[in-house]
């Protein structure tokens, strides 16, 4: 991975059409803004992980599987022994 | 409930329906109305972890038309909900990462990416363990 040292207020460039300027810098976060083709999909990374997770939550599932669930689910299911 | 931007890998999905059915409590099932095949399982966060707070960014609240100054209250401002995975042979898990969020007076909601975010996107259900057979 390349690594490059900026300030706030300074930008990157990559490629020719695209430019990430750190726009500024605070205590635990930074605000970074991005200047892109609209071709170039531009996304945090947990959307990534979302977009798996939600593929893989709408597989089809059992309704046994549904209801063992259920029934050990704490403080859930009403028909669960406390 | 109006999605006006789908969620994540299913962005041409608009509309579902919640569903809660007795038996099933505290189940809340997130019907497609555009594709009879794609119901989402789902769990309200308090269901999953006690304690749950909201961690939205401003472009969240503001897609939801909810106040940029604070965050919204579960159950008074909006509903939250988790998605579950329900995959075989691996124990229940829920996306806690990214909780389906609606406002409660638009019906507007949205999957929102939590930011500081102590929870996963595959977060443990309280289960008691199987019997044993």
């Amino acid at each position: 991975m390349l690594v490059m040292r900026r300030r706030a207020g300074e930008s990157i460039l990559i490629g020719d059409d695209i430019e990430i300027q750190i726009m500024h810098i605070g205590e635990s976060r930074i605000k970074i803004g991005i200047k892109a083709p609209k071709s170039v999909p531009v996304t945090m990374k947990e959307v990534q992980l979302v977009r798996e997770e939600n593929l893989a939550a709408a597989q089809v599932r059992s309704v046994a599987a549904l209801r063992g669930m259920l029934d050990r689910l704490i403080g859930g299911s009403p028909s669960a022994a406390s | 409930m109006e999605f006006p931007d789908g969620i994540p890998a299913f962005e041409q999905e608009r509309q579902f329906l919640a569903i809660r059915q007795p038996a099933n409590e505290p189940l809340v099932f997130l019907q497609s109305l555009s594709d009879a095949d794609l119901c989402f399982v789902a769990l309200p966060v308090q269901s999953v972890t006690r304690g749950f707070k909201l961690s939205m960014t401003p472009e969240d609240l503001e897609a939801l038309g909810l106040e940029s100054g604070g965050q919204p209250v579960i159950g008074r401002d909006v509903l939250c909900l988790a998605i579950l995975s329900l995959e075989e042979n691996a124990p229940p898990t829920a996306n806690l990462l990214a909780p389906i969020v609606v406002n409660v007076r638009t019906l507007r909601g949205r999957q929102a990416i939590q930011t500081d975010s102590p929870y996963s996107h595959r977060e443990a259900l309280p289960l008691r363990e199987a019997a044993c057979s």
